[in-house]
Parts: structure tokens; sequence; C-alpha cells
């Protein structure tokens, strides 16, 4: 009997949604798909069978989808505040401002996916991040956590899964088409490395504009 | 005439860097002395020991803890070289004082606790794998794993953003991609290939040269396989315990020629993690407290 090599052919890759072509997509044979990665502050929506993955530290992901078609994605954000008792304190003075960068990612993510056929009553939702992975008095993760939580019980979408919180940071496979989430939590050495980009993205989105309304569905 | 270039970047030349920033601690010289002396006893190790007033206070607390769980209180240093053996408490000299030898060497990559806490993790994995494999010095495979990523920690001060670069190549490429691996391709060599020129340099035993010199590609050891292949797992397991999780996909893989010459099962891993992760909270002061 002949040899034959048992690796995946590896399909062409399925075309982008407008305004996803800029993400970066690559073949991952582990998963034998192609997958788009995310950084923080980015977010990608499919209608194919590929994955979309991102490394958190304490910012947050909700992985997004459409169970009856198998539209959706994943966004990556977090907030300005550093800490729980923060975050109600710049409620209180400025509820715009507090949790102005994660009303942004969670309705363009949902936005994105009902503009391309998903249908709102039809969306499951899964959460991933909030890792307190810098010791010490403020616990941002937790901050962003409790975002997400009250953002989408207020919107009434379901989460039907979460790995949040705790020490670790952790990367996350999503592919939307089936639901499934590969989570691998990541050993402290990289820690550093992760709050350093996520302090850049916090610095780069306080520097924008308060300005600029997002078109609601 | 061509020139020499001097700056070519090895494991050697950044080990010769570090040279007067870490140093090996007095009383692990002295017992080695003693060891390598065949007309020294027990009794003149037991008297270096009580020279360093702070390592003798942490050998008994050690020998007291359930790691060697003694049926009856080790209240002296004589005892305690009597009972532990005059080897195993050289490496103990070693174990006890390395974290504070390496103060000389900080980073901003990693915190100096978690990176002492992945080795002490290591390093109680192995002595447990050891008791499980028998017939091994667990004291010895104890050192090894606190001391088996110090490459870590010279490539981390010396060259510190290849290092951020292969850390962030790990976190943001398609395809699993190890430390090692990231560390390979953008400094050239990784940081085992770093802790074993120093582990030379120091003129270790060569057990433990080879541990942190293989611990990555354990099929590569020369005189002590078995051993590089408990450290093998050993690294695996720590990182387990570490972010608390049995899954073995959240680990660096375990080679599986490692467990047979170990002389092992897989099945052990849970047991493996727990135990280290006991062991942990309960000589975690010992070793990383100042």
């Amino acid at each position: 009997m002949a040899l034959v090599s048992n690796k995946a052919i590896q399909p062409p890759m399925p075309p982008a949604l407008p305004g996803f072509e800029h993400v970066r997509r690559s073949w991952n044979s582990q998963f034998e798909s192609y997958a788009a990665r995310i950084l923080p502050g980015e977010f990608y929506v499919t209608r194919h069978k590929e994955g979309v993955a991102t490394t958190l530290g304490s910012c947050i992901s909700a992985c997004i989808r459409d169970r009856a078609t198998g539209i959706g994605g994943m966004n990556h954000f977090m907030l300005p505040a550093t800490d729980v008792s923060d975050l109600a304190l710049m409620k209180a003075n400025n509820l715009s401002d507090a949790t102005r960068f994660g009303n942004y990612a969670m309705e363009h993510l949902i936005n994105e996916i009902m503009r391309n056929g998903g249908r709102r009553q039809n969306l499951e939702v899964k959460v991933f991040g909030g890792g307190r992975i810098i010791s010490g008095m403020t616990d941002v993760g937790l901050a962003n956590i409790t975002f997400v939580r009250d953002y989408l019980a207020i919107e009434g979408l379901q989460v039907i899964a979460e790995d949040v919180g705790d020490i670790y940071p952790r990367m996350v496979m999503f592919f939307p088409a089936t639901g499934m989430v590969k989570v691998k939590r990541l050993r402290s050495l990289h820690n550093n490395v992760i709050v350093d980009e996520e302090r850049r993205y916090i610095d780069s989105i306080k520097k924008q504009p308060v300005s600029g309304e997002i078109e609601l569905f | 005439m061509r020139a020499m270039n001097t700056d070519t970047l090895t494991p050697e030349n950044l080990v010769k860097d570090i040279s007067g920033l870490v140093t090996l601690p007095d009383v692990y010289l002295r017992i080695n002395r003693l060891i390598e002396d065949p007309n020294s006893s027990s009794a003149d190790i037991a008297k270096a020991v009580s020279q360093d007033a702070s390592f003798t206070v942490k050998l008994l607390k050690l020998a007291n803890s359930a790691l060697y769980s003694f049926p009856s209180t080790v209240d002296t240093v004589a005892k305690a070289v009597a009972i532990i053996g005059t080897s195993q408490v050289r490496s103990l000299a070693l174990s006890l004082s390395v974290a504070s030898s390496f103060e000389g060497l900080p980073n901003d990559l990693v915190s100096m606790r978690n990176f002492w806490k992945h080795s002490l993790l290591c390093a109680l994995a192995a002595r447990h794998l050891c008791k499980e494999a028998r017939r091994c010095d667990a004291d010895a495979l104890f050192t090894a794993g606190l001391l088996h990523d110090i490459g870590e920690l010279i490539i981390f001060n010396r060259l510190t953003e290849q290092a951020k670069e292969a850390l962030l190549l790990v976190v943001h490429n398609q395809e699993e991609l190890t430390v090692p691996e990231a560390e390979a391709q953008i400094i050239g060599f990784d940081h085992s290939a770093v802790g074993n020129a120093l582990a030379r340099q120091w003129n270790l035993p060569s057990v433990l040269q080879e541990c942190i010199a293989f611990h990555h590609a354990p099929a590569r050891a020369e005189k002590h396989p078995r051993e590089v292949a408990l450290i093998h797992i050993a690294n695996t397991l720590a990182q387990l315990a570490e972010v608390d999780s049995l899954d073995l996909d959240d680990a660096p893989p375990i080679e599986p020629s490692a467990w047979a010459t170990a002389g092992l099962e897989p099945e052990i891993v849970e047991t493996m993690v727990r135990s280290a992760q006991e062991g942990f909270t309960e000589i975690e002061q010992l070793f990383l407290g100042q």
C-alpha cells in the first residue's frame, strides 16, 4: 500500500467580509483551518469556517455567533478604568468616557454580525479574559469583567460559557461556524510583554476624541 | 589583516559578561571542596555548614518540613548532615541560595517571584518524580529543577530587546511555538545553551550541566539521560502547576521517549502536579523569601 500523507491539503483562504480585509490571517495546522489574529482594539467577523484568535491579559474578548447560521466573530478590548471602584467613579462623573471603548467594541461586533445576516434572537455569547496578571492593589481585569457582564445583561444577551478572571493570560481560538472555543492558559513568563501591549493600546485610545456616535441597528 | 571579531554573540560571551554579577555561594564552594577532599569527614562538613548562620537555619527548617518527613526532629547540623547525606547537603547549599545569587541580574521582562516560582515548582516536581522513579538522587534533581532556566535570567538581562521579541513571537504566533524555538529564531541560540555555558563556567556537577543544557531536548543527553528526562517532564508539570491545569495542551509537549527513559508512566501527571502545588505553599518562603 502506498504511503499517503495525512496532512490536510491547504484550501484557498476564504474571502474576508468587507471591512476586515486588513486583519492578519494565516493557516493553522493544529486546527487545520485558517485563523485571523486580532490585537487589542481590533475585531473580526466571519461567515466562513475559519477561526479568530487573540491573546488576552486583563483585556476581554467576547465571542458572539448566530447559532442558526454560524455567522460570528470576536472582539478584544479593555476600559480605561484601573479597577471596579474607579469604574464606578468614572461612571458617576462621566458615563460615556468610562465605558465608551467597551460599548464601542461590543456594539461594533454585534452590529457587524447582524449586518451580515445574524439575528439578535439567535446570538450566543462566550466571554474570556480579564486576568489579574499584575500583582498589586488594583484589578483592571475585574473592571473589564464587570463591564462586559453588565453590558450583556442590559442587552439581554445570553452568556453560555466564560473563562474570566484568575491570574493567567489566555490564548483564545474561536470558531464562529461551530461555536467551538479553545482556551490555553499562559504561564507568567509572558505577563509583562502582554501588559506592555495592553498599556500601549489603552494609551492610544485615551488620546482619541470622545466624538463619534455608533450607528445602532 | 583580518580583525578579530570579539563581539560575536555566543552563550559563552554572555556568561563571561556576567561573571562579576553572579557568583556561587561560599558555603557551597566550601562544602564542595570538603566532599572532594578524601581526608575530610562529615564533621568537617557540618562545621562548614554551621559557619553560614542563614543557611543553617534554612537547612534545619527544610529538614523538618514535609519535603523530608523524617520520623524525628532534626535539631542539629550534624544530625542533618548525617541523615540527609553530605552530597545532598551540598545540593541544598546551592538550592537555598540560588535565588539570592541572581539578584545582581535584574530584568524588566519577568518578576523574580514569577521566575523562581516556576523553577521551584519544577524542582518539587522533579523531586517527586525522582521518588517515583527510584534509585535517583532527589536532592540533586531538586537543584537541577531550580537551576534549569538560569540561562533565561542572563538572556533577559543582557539581551532584553531580543528576549522581549521572542516572548511576543510566542504569544502572537499562529502555530504553537515554544520559548526556546522563538529564542533560537531571534537570538540564534536559546536559554538552555546559555545556562549550560554558566554551569560549565561554574564547574557544576555534570548531572546539573546536562539537565540545564538538554531540558528541552532530552534525547540529546549523554551521561545522564534519566535525570535529564525527569527534568524535561518536571518542566512541563511545573507549567501545568503554575496555570493550575491538568490539560497537557496547556504546557509544552513532553517527548514521548522521555517517559520510557525516566521509567515512568504518564498516568502520574495529576498526582505529581498536585504534589508540586502543595509543596510550593509549604516551602516557598524558605527558597524565595528574603
